[in-house]
């Protein structure tokens, strides 16, 4: 459950079957003044879930974002929205976007700002309200941006997001600049929206990819490296660290890691009888953990 | 789930317009404050030092377009700045176009030159009519021919040059910047036209002014429908 003090808008609440809404990308090549960034994107998506877009940096992740906000047009192949060209306006009122950059204008205060964004919206104050409790922004509201902090100015732009439930939801790095604890709940948020909303979200943060997401969208030199379930990656090599008393002689101590002992195995399955014969031989388990993300592998 | 309907959307860009018109008043407080001031200063000064009420009669509607143009820069600079901060970035994504961002710049450039031509001329106008200065006909008709229309046309030529300058490169910040150069580059339109109306018969002021103005808006409007053609959504993105 969601740590933000105000509930989400009532429309948002997963309720029933979700309605079925589409983005497509065929042969999509786009980039800045004539260079190429993205070439030959091609992917469907369809199931309401939080879709991880990962790569490194300068990959493309956020011409892809960019792309699919119809901000930067494709050189080639076509972007669709529910069917819709991502040319045509109407596409772009199914979308809901945030940007890595905060984009708040210049001179106003916090309850301005959000007030500017809902009348380009064109929606009215009580939206206002809605996002601000959403978001635990109250205290914000009579400063001006330019006095927040990085975290602060993270949280107000989110919440322009919420100011008017779209389809998809395309979120550049929303929890970049946040503490753990506002994280979590930026999290929490963007998940209970996944329940019925498609959402593309990137980060860099692979622990963070992990927990949320349901599919991988890898973005690697411009190129769709990887689009798949999360759950079907698979580390290059598969190592658990068992934190563990009484192993000295049973495990080896060159495999330890701090508190942990690093075992490699072929796969999950091997982990069962791996901890049975451990406890068989009087070990204590005290806890274990996989030491490699899958997710890392898409970025080597 | 219901969506926006476009003209709920053109609601929301025309509100938009009274915001930025105001953000304009608030980011550019200082050049608006300045052109005002001066022009003010100016035209007491002229009322208070001049022998004879020809002074004022000849000068005064011939300052005012320097000083609505200088004031009117914090149209550019409101525009550069939310390119900066990424803010078109959003505006394109919620559908607006480009010659729309273009639109609502030149709209708060013009409504900054606005107020200082109502303040100037309400002020000076009344100061001068207190001071028992007779107006003529020449008065104001270059009010009319040239102060008027030159006050606008020197703030959107300058905003516009400035605009597709600051946009097609990295924005910079102090002198050396579109910013920077735009308050004496915007002023060379209404001094080259002054100069040029002032050499001619004086029965061909009127005809020059009021042509360079119309002349000047029509720059404007084709310089923006190019541009708008021609540049890139890419070019209203933020570098950072």
């Amino acid at each position: 459950m969601s740590a933000f003090p105000g509930p989400l808008p009532a429309s948002n609440e997963p309720t029933g079957a979700p309605a079925s809404h589409r983005i497509e990308l065929q042969g999509v090549s786009s980039g800045y003044h004539g260079r190429k960034v993205l070439e030959g994107i091609s992917f469907v998506v369809e199931e309401p879930a939080i879709y991880v877009v990962l790569g490194p940096n300068g990959a493309g992740k956020t011409t892809l974002f960019r792309t699919l906000a119809g901000i930067l047009e494709p050189y080639t192949g076509t972007v669709r929205i529910d069917g819709i060209d991502i040319g045509r306006e109407e596409s772009r009122t199914r979308l809901q976007y945030l940007s890595h950059i905060d984009g708040i204008p210049d001179g106003l205060r916090v309850d301005e700002a959000l007030r500017f964004y809902a009348t380009v919206e064109g929606v009215g104050p009580a939206e206002v309200d809605r996002v601000v409790q959403l978001l635990g922004i109250e205290e914000l509201r009579p400063k001006f941006f330019s006095e927040l902090s990085q975290g602060q100015k993270k949280r107000v732009s989110i919440a322009r997001v919420f100011l008017q439930e779209r389809a998809i939801y395309l979120l550049d790095e929303p929890t970049s600049n946040l503490d753990p604890k506002l994280a979590r709940e930026i999290r929490d948020l963007v998940l209970r929206l996944s329940q019925n909303h498609l959402v593309l979200y990137s980060s860099h943060n692979l622990f963070e990819a992990k927990e949320i997401g349901k599919y991988v969208l890898a973005i690697r030199d411009g190129k769709l490296g990887y689009f798949g379930l999360l759950s079907e990656l698979r580390p290059a090599k598969y190592v658990i660290g068992i934190r563990a008393e009484g192993a000295e002689g049973i495990l080896s101590p060159a495999s330890k890691k701090g508190d942990y002992y690093l075992q490699e195995l072929s796969g999950p399955e091997e982990v069962p009888r791996l901890v049975q014969e451990l406890i068989a031989k009087g070990v204590q388990i005290r806890e274990v953990k996989e030491m490699e993300n899958p997710l890392e592998d898409l970025f080597t | 789930m219901s969506y926006p309907a476009s003209n709920d959307r053109a609601a929301g860009t025309f509100a938009m317009a009274g915001t930025t018109i105001r953000r304009t008043a608030v980011i550019g407080w200082r050049f608006l404050a300045i052109g005002t001031g001066l022009s003010l200063f100016l035209s007491l000064v002229l009322l208070a030092a001049g022998k004879t009420s020809a002074t004022f009669l000849t000068t005064f509607p011939l300052e005012l377009p320097f000083f609505a143009t200088l004031g009117s820069m914090g149209g550019l600079m409101t525009f550069t700045s939310d390119r900066t901060k990424g803010v078109f970035e959003y505006l394109i994504a919620y559908g607006l176009r480009p010659r729309t961002l273009f639109a609502d710049g030149l709209l708060a450039t013009a409504s900054m030159s606005a107020i200082i031509l109502g303040l100037s001329l309400t002020v000076g106008l009344g100061a001068a009519v207190s001071r028992g200065v007779a107006f003529t006909v020449d008065f104001w008709q270059t009010i009319a021919f040239y102060t008027v229309p030159m006050s606008f046309a020197g703030g959107l030529f300058i905003s516009t040059v400035g605009m597709i300058w600051s946009s097609v490169s990295t924005p910079r910040t102090g002198i050396n910047s579109p910013i920077g150069i735009a308050p004496m580059l915007g002023i060379a339109p209404s001094l080259l036209v002054f100069i040029v109306a002032e050499a001619a018969p004086k029965m061909y002021f009127y005809y020059i002014t009021s042509g360079a103005a119309v002349a000047i808006i029509v720059a404007v409007v084709g310089l923006l429908a190019l541009s708008a053609r021609l540049m890139g959504r890419e070019r209203f993105l933020s570098p950072l």
